[in-house]
């Protein structure tokens, strides 16, 4: 077992680093990037951009140095200038980028103009790295400086900011979509082509079809807009927390920022995700039993003459949730990455719409270090997985 | 109950089926769009144009969207009387009622331009001064007539005596916005026998830095300017602004208009300091650009707005474009507080690095510009008046200069004297600089702020916080984009609250009456931990106030309101600042922006979560907003705003 951890953890670093440079390349080699939009900038007469400006701000988001270097710095936090040995610096003047571009315009086959690069005008050499800002890198826990979302100032604040709403928000739909999904999926299975089973069946179907923003607004308009125009109770439409006091009917005031008040603000969003997630939840739960159910080791159970109860519970629930182990784990990253559809539709801030909104702006570190969060949970999930199977399954031996 | 399920199983796999359809179509106009273009642009290559024949071919036997078919004829822009035509086919009002369905045909009247500035702006030339094209399709057919394009007998679109069809590819973002406004003009030049394809592309291709615009990769292209107080304009219609692979695709002329009267007539707008004396240059151009028909103007895009039925005193107005420039004039009953829903979170609140038009309207609550531009005319806010040669405060006097001198060029730029530089002489033209001292304009320029001015701590707006503010802003460590104004400065001097500021010669910029540099309170302590704790903020170097709480989260300013609280992702609050003048003090003692989704935003303001949303946020009315007006629970505030459409032709073909 210790020798098949350490295995899989070396295995695990291996694979968060290959997805890290993977996402990294992806990123910095899409279109568009952080200089998009300089073009108008520079053309206005009140806001003009001199071609120096260009390279400082090339060389503040690293633009001027090769990707797989941008890679390092922002990985490990190095280079940071020539290598120093014995008061000696070493590999100086070796080129790592360009600060400036020669290009040229030619005409191509479809008879358009474009854009080749001929050329480097102004080389960067390790020795220029001197004295930039860099990160301690990401694998020491720094995640750097946000470009755009808040400016120059640490990533890690972003996230913070972020990290326990949406805990708050996935980790509540998790468990209330647990509490759900397993009962009705089981009891579905055991009342099979019941009234309940085909009333439920429906319903998780309605609820698989539908997208999570059509329920979102449903709710919005059911329980907040509605209500409230009527003068009845209401739930507030949006946000994680009030920002000043509300007067709800029959509950009366409501301070901002109170218990209350963080509680009816999480009651609609983790009501929709919930929604959502026990139909499918329920589904698998559900066929899962159904395929145990049939099996010989429940019907010798029976013949023992065990009690219906304890042969559901402990003959076929345990055997029927090792399927469902990997959709549960799996949603460990989830904690983290939040459900931008549904923060989107209540305004909820939290780590979906912050990565949405990072990728939108180019803010790139900020994405990266969400995309580097993110497989590192996945990883740890997976492995995390394979050990439960070992304790839901007696048949499965890690070696 | 089984066989319930079963259709309800086969009718979300046909729905899914359809809507996984729908998108291909689509997909296939595009394509065969753009493809159809390559094969006029290389006629030579007699075997491409059959293969995308073929592809027509089958795209037809797909959507019934799909013209047959054709070559684009983009050879007849340069004709006139086309240009006209199509303008005279263009129903304005249509167009913008499709644009904005919930407006009335009358509001929709309201947001016609004729010409490329607002009827109410100062140097709109008047009706009487331009010409103006109504909607009259039987004129815009007789032009296409006597331009030699004739309507076959059961054709749809016409051709000239070549057989070419007068079919022009158009090209526009894929804004469902846009889309909406396209389908109704395509019809509107259908009606009149004109063939347009539209081809709705990523914005990020149209306004790519090196496609689409950028490349006047266009035949007749739709996209919309920025209006402002002043009209610039220079890099917009003079004719050596025309973007060309020559000069590196330099300049904003996408249509690549050029008429000389127009182009010198923009420039000595551009280079002249006296209002009535630009008005007469943009009248000119005005006259040109509407005779000559580059591009047809369409309409002031809205700017929505919507508040709580008792709000009082949000009042935006046009050409201002920070709607909160009265925000201590704004009150509801009985409330002590007033929340503003914002869309784009914010950055950070130092605006020499942050430039969204967000974090400069949280910035202005507590420290309001200098000037407003209400209904596009400059007016003083904080300054004691506008710094203007009428006014006394400036100067723009004759000097003459040599070889070395730094000296801005006739492009504007700032570059050091020497031979083959061209620059503005004194009399206004542009001369070639052989090295014997020529003589330019320099501008002399007093700004005076009010001295009633204080900061939240008591202590009064002073010397050293205007040379705090000169000295930052032109530290190239700050983390700022631009330094194009201190770039300019040749020199300046403090006195008080009073700045002066000496620009290079050549240096002639409209608006020389607005303040360049502002102030940052030099005697603050920093409170926030690290190596500056304890500190003043004169004592911190330019280049570490990025990271500094103190100015990119709780900026001092010296209006009405103070930020007190930033809390990352959910609001900024603000209280009264006590020690502001009588005048800027706040009718509401407490104010908080949040942030809300455009999808979350109109719910929170009908459950009165949030008091306003702004332009920002709301894109236009909606049935929802009007319904709740009628209701009286809102009240929806809809102006023309300062972004324009317009429909470009690319003149070059």
């Amino acid at each position: 077992m210790t020798g098949y951890l350490i295995r899989r953890i070396f295995q695990m670093i291996i694979v968060v680093l290959i997805s890290a440079a993977v996402s990294y390349a992806i990123l910095n080699f899409a279109p568009g990037g952080p200089m998009s939009g300089m073009r108008q900038t520079t053309q206005n007469s009140r806001f003009r951009i001199t071609e120096e400006d260009i390279i400082r701000i090339r060389a503040y988001y690293e633009l001027d140095l090769a990707v797989p270097l941008r890679f390092t710095r922002w990985l490990i936090g190095w280079p940071t200038g020539p290598i120093v040995i014995g008061g000696t610096e070493l590999f100086s003047d070796v080129v790592i980028g360009c600060s400036k571009e020669t290009t040229q315009e030619v005409l191509n086959s479809a008879g358009k103009y474009e854009t080749v690069v001929t050329g480097c005008a102004r080389p960067v050499y390790l020795k220029d790295l001197v004295g930039r800002r860099t990160s301690k890198g990401i694998l020491l826990g720094d995640f750097g400086n946000s470009w755009r979302l808040l400016r120059d100032r640490p990533v890690s604040q972003l996230l913070e900011s972020r990290i326990w709403k949406t805990v708050q928000l996935s980790g509540l739909s998790l468990i209330f979509a647990l509490l759900l999904g397993i009962p009705i999926g089981i009891y579905s299975a055991i009342k099979q082509y019941s009234k309940f089973d085909y009333i439920f069946t429906t319903l998780a179907f309605i609820g698989s079809a539908m997208p999570t923003f059509f329920f979102g607004i449903l709710m919005i308009l059911a329980f907040s807009i509605l209500p409230k125009s009527a003068g009845w109770p209401y739930l507030p439409a949006g946000s994680a927390v009030a920002v000043r006091n509300y007067t709800i009917p029959l509950l009366g005031v409501i301070k901002a920022g109170s218990t209350a008040d963080i509680l009816l603000h999480l009651i609609l969003p983790v009501a929709t995700l919930t929604l959502v997630s026990v139909s499918g939840w329920s589904r698998f739960i559900r066929t899962s039993m159904l395929e145990v159910l049939r099996q010989d080791y429940v019907r010798t159970a029976r013949a023992k003459g065990l009690i219906e109860r304890v042969v559901i519970v402990k003959h076929a629930l345990r055997n029927a949730l090792i399927p469902f182990v990997t959709i549960i784990v799996f949603a460990i990253p989830g904690l983290f990455s939040g459900a931008i559809i549904t923060e989107t539709i209540f305004s909820w801030p939290g780590m979906g719409r912050l990565y949405f909104q990072a990728l939108g702006e180019y803010d790139y570190p900020v994405a990266m270090a969400f995309l580097f969060i993110t497989a590192v949970l996945t990883v740890i999930a997976t492995l995390l997985r394979d050990i439960l199977y070992t304790v839901v399954d007696p048949r499965i031996r890690l070696t | 109950m089984k066989k319930l399920m079963s259709l309800l199983g086969l009718v979300v796999v046909i729905a899914m089926a359809m809507s996984a359809c729908q998108p291909v179509v689509q997909t296939v106009v595009v394509e065969k769009e753009v493809k159809v273009v390559e094969t006029k642009e290389v006629k030579v290559v007699e075997t491409q144009t059959v293969v995308e024949t073929q592809i027509v071919e089958k795209t037809v036997e797909n959507s019934v969207e799909v013209p047959t078919a054709f070559a684009t004829a983009p050879f007849a822009l340069a004709d006139l009387k086309v240009r006209q035509a199509m303008a005279y086919c263009t129903n304005k009002v249509d167009i913008a009622n499709a644009g904005y369905p919930l407006l009335t045909q009358e509001q929709a009247k309201t947001l016609v331009m004729d010409t490329f500035i607002p009827k109410t702006h100062w140097a709109y030339a008047g009706d009487e001064n331009i010409t103006i094209y109504p909607y009259d399709p039987e004129k815009g057919k007789a032009l296409l007539e006597e331009a030699g394009w004739t309507m076959a007998e059961g054709k749809e679109y016409r051709t000239d005596a070549n057989g070419i069809e007068l079919a022009f590819k158009f090209t526009t973002t894929s804004a469902a916005f846009r889309k909406a406004w396209a389908a109704v003009w395509e019809k509107q030049m259908k009606d009149c026998g004109i063939h347009i394809i539209r081809l709705h592309a990523p914005a990020s291709w149209w306004f790519g830095d090196t496609t689409g615009l950028a490349r006047r990769d266009f035949e007749i292209g739709a996209f919309a300017w920025v209006g402002q107080a002043d009209p610039g304009g220079q890099t917009l219609y003079a004719c050596d602004q025309i973007p060309t692979a020559a000069n590196n695709w330099a300049g904003q002329n996408d249509m690549g208009w050029c008429n000389e009267k127009a182009s010198v007539a923009i420039k000595a707008a551009n280079n002249t300091l006296l209002q009535e004396d630009r008005k007469k240059q943009y009248t000119i151009v005005q006259q040109e650009y509407t005779k000559d028909v580059p591009a047809i103007p369409l309409f002031n895009r809205t700017e929505t707005s919507a508040a709580v039925a008792d709000l009082t005193g949000f009042d935006p107005r046009p050409g201002e474009e920070y709607y909160i420039y009265n925000v201590t004039q704004w009150e509801r009953p009985g409330q002590d507080t007033i929340v503003i829903g914002f869309t784009q979170e914010i950055a950070s609140l130092h605006t020499l690095v942050e430039s969204s038009f967000a974090a400069n309207l949280a910035l202005l609550i507590s420290d309001p510009r200098s000037y407003t531009s209400l209904d596009y005319t400059y007016a003083p806010a904080t300054v004691k008046q506008l710094s203007t040669l009428e006014s006394g405060l400036a100067k723009n006097t004759v000097v003459e200069v040599k070889a070395g001198d730094s000296v801005a060029d006739a492009d504007s730029n700032i570059v050091t004297l020497e031979k083959g530089v061209k620059v503005m002489n004194s009399d206004g033209e542009v001369v070639e600089f052989d090295g014997t001292p020529v003589k330019m304009m320099q501008l002399v320029v007093t700004y005076e702020w009010r001295t009633d001015l204080k900061w939240p701590d008591g202590k009064e707006l002073n010397q050293a916080d205007f040379e705090l503010g000169y000295k930052t802003a032109c530290d190239k460590e700050n983390g700022a984009t631009s330094f194009i104004l201190c770039d300019q400065t040749q020199a300046i001097t403090f006195d008080g609250n009073n700045q002066t500021v000496t620009w290079k010669p050549g240096v002639q910029s409209p608006t020389y009456f607005l303040a360049p540099f502002g102030y940052y309170p030099a005697h603050r302590v920093i409170e926030s931990e690290g190596p500056y704790k304890g500190k003043t903020l004169a004592e911190v170097p330019a280049k570490d106030w990025l990271t500094l709480p103190e100015i990119a989260e709780t900026p001092w300013g010296v209006g009405g309101y103070k930020i007190v609280e930033w809390v990352k992702g959910e609001k900024i609050v603000y209280a009264v600042n006590e020690f502001a003048p009588a005048d800027l003090q706040p009718k509401t003692p407490n104010l908080i922006i949040t942030w809300v989704t455009p999808e979350n935003a109109e719910a929170q303001l009908l459950t009165g979560a949030v008091d306003l949303l702004d332009p920002t946020t709301l894109a236009g009315l909606t049935e929802q907003l009007v319904n709740a007006e009628k209701e009286g629970k809102i009240k929806n505030y809809v102006i023309a705003g300062a972004t324009w459409e317009h429909i470009d032709f690319n003149l070059s073909y």
